[in-house]
């Protein structure tokens, strides 16, 4: 049997939260031995696996853990207790248009965040007119990025990442920047991702779009994994939860 | 297989196992006071301090490769980063890159105004050298030094949205800021070769020097801005307090003075301050045309090395949890 390519064994994420943010609370509370800082729990003990091709979908209400776990996977952070393992290259669309430059073109950030995304110039190169393409961006291509509007702005992020070409592909309520038109092409494009076996992590609040798209979710709740399984039962479950608080 | 994790492990197990052993030779050698007597490399018979020296460098080299190889593969991204610090830095000025001459000129001609004509600094006795060019030739190097070290200090908090993000080796960040005052640094070289041409400076072979010299201050800086970066994610003081080191520190370097004025029972903090060395180098390769004081060379070398190892142990150790702190 292949190994799975996301593996969560028993993780837990501890944040420490410093409770005395100056100097003059800091150092009498060092000299009067209290404690400087609190740990607050982000995830308690989350064990599951993601095989490859699946698509996972990842629900819970605000603050329960989701972007602690997506933060986890794309590597950005380790585990306080426990082991992360991830097999592949990972594309992560957490909050698009991290590496971009305001002052830098279009055509300039497109080179400098294919290459945070771990592209090398050459393939940046083949891949773009494709990207410029996707994203409808071929008049302002060799406009500074400032003057974009956020919907231009938001459509070259997704672009640039979509073409990476990744493993895993981490989604992270993005789809609701916009319009319809370009929402549906990015559907369209996920769903050709899905076809050729990438492996999808999607976390969204609309049901009913993890509905429509995954195969498999996790439900968390209050820092810990209250369920996994389909999608179908795990949404039925979460909506039974949110309706008897 | 790709695991993001295991990679700041491995120095530390590596270190964990030898601890026991460092520490065990650190108190035989103090108890004995016989460090001198062991021969330092004799490979057929190895000593403890042999044994010792081994062990830091293979400790050394053993965390600096690792660091190296991780930068190699990411190279692109480095060239990238440093491409946008170039390109971004001027956008929207008019002189734009022309700045990067006129600051330190503007710097020169009123530091040596001020010191040459109203302070009356002398420079090296034995040759007449304008105040002018004997400033510059240090100013340069200083300016480079003091530049990178604060526009390092804050590349991690400023790209505190990459951080967050997406996972590269976190030292890029560092490397890249620093690459791209080299380049500042190179393009404001020309003005000091037009001066050196006008003023007639003969120029040796001497001058060759220049490029180990510059090798052992960009080690020194590198090692410093990985500790200043990775200090200032947690704690901003870092960033005003470094200013305030800059500060002070231009003026226990002979920059703007010459090094031999500088009483012989001070002498032994200008050995220790590899500033005051390199500095004090490209003097006397430059514009003396002779070769550099080696034990003094050799001390600093050492040092450097010894910042940058501790510099990048330290990033290492906090770089799991820069994204938790930004």
């Amino acid at each position: 049997m292949k190994k799975p390519i996301i593996e969560f064994k028993n993780v837990t994420k501890q944040f420490s939260l410093q409770s005395h943010k100056t100097f003059k609370e800091f150092l009498p509370a060092l000299f009067m031995g209290e404690k400087t800082h609190e740990s607050f729990t982000a995830l308690k003990d989350i064990s599951f696996s993601v095989k490859r091709g699946e698509t996972l979908g990842i629900i819970g209400p605000n603050g329960s853990g989701k972007s602690t776990i997506l933060k986890l996977i794309a590597g950005v952070m380790s585990p306080t207790s426990g082991k992360v393992t991830v097999r592949g290259k990972v594309s992560p669309l957490i909050e698009l248009g991290a590496g971009f430059h305001p002052e830098l073109t279009g055509r300039e950030n497109i080179f400098l965040n294919g290459a945070i995304l771990g592209l090398s110039q050459h393939q940046i190169k083949d891949k773009f007119k494709e990207i410029v393409d996707f994203g409808e961006l071929w008049e302002f291509i060799d406009q500074p990025i400032k003057h974009y509007s956020s919907g231009m702005y938001m459509r070259l992020a997704f672009a640039v990442a979509v073409n990476v070409e990744p493993e895993i592909l981490i989604v992270d309520e993005i789809l609701a920047v916009g319009d319809t038109n370009f929402q549906e092409k990015c559907f369209k494009k996920m769903e050709n991702f899905k076809q050729s076996g990438v492996t999808i992590i999607f976390v969204s609040h609309s049901l009913i779009q993890v509905q429509s798209f995954c195969n498999e979710t996790i439900y968390i709740n209050h820092n810990s994994l209250i369920a996994k399984g389909t999608t179908d039962t795990v949404c039925q479950l979460y909506q039974n939860d949110q309706l008897h608080k | 297989m790709y695991q993001h994790y295991s990679q700041n492990r491995d120095n530390s197990q590596y270190f964990d196992k030898y601890k026991s052993f460092l520490f065990f030779h650190f108190i035989l050698y103090t108890s004995k006071y016989h460090i001198f007597k062991y021969q330092l490399f004799s490979l057929s018979h190895p000593q403890p301090l042999t044994h010792f020296l081994l062990l830091c460098y293979t400790l050394f080299m053993s965390s600096v490769l690792k660091e190296i190889t991780s930068i190699f593969h990411y190279r692109e991204l480095l060239m990238q980063m440093v491409s946008r610090e170039v390109k971004a830095r001027y956008k929207q000025s008019i002189l734009g890159y022309f700045w990067v001459i006129l600051n330190p000129l503007a710097q020169m001609l009123v530091m040596s105004f001020a010191f040459s004509i109203i302070l009356r600094i002398p420079t090296n006795s034995s040759s007449n050298i304008p105040y002018s060019v004997f400033l510059f030739v240090a100013l340069l190097p200083w300016t480079l030094f003091s530049n990178s070290l604060s526009s390092a200090c804050n590349s991690l908090v400023g790209s505190s949205s990459l951080i967050t993000k997406v996972y590269f080796p976190r030292t890029i960040l560092v490397i890249s800021t620093i690459i791209a005052k080299i380049i500042d640094f190179l393009f404001s070289i020309s003005i000091l070769i037009i001066y050196m041409v006008a003023y007639h400076i003969p120029i040796t072979i001497n001058i060759l020097w220049v490029i180990p010299i510059f090798f052992i201050q960009q080690i020194f800086t590198f090692g410093l801005s990985l500790f200043f970066a990775a200090s200032n994610l947690l704690y901003r003081d870092i960033q005003y307090l470094l200013g305030l080191i800059l500060t002070l520190w231009l003026y226990l370097t002979p920059v703007i003075y010459p090094a031999d004025i500088v009483p012989d029972r001070y002498r032994i903090f200008f050995q220790l301050n590899p500033m005051a060395v390199i500095i004090n180098a490209y003097r006397q390769t430059v514009l003396g045309g002779g070769s550099p004081n080696y034990s003094s060379i050799f001390i600093a070398l050492m040092v450097s090395i010894l910042t940058l190892y501790l510099g990048l142990l330290y990033f290492k150790s906090r770089e799991k949890v820069f994204a938790d702190n930004i």
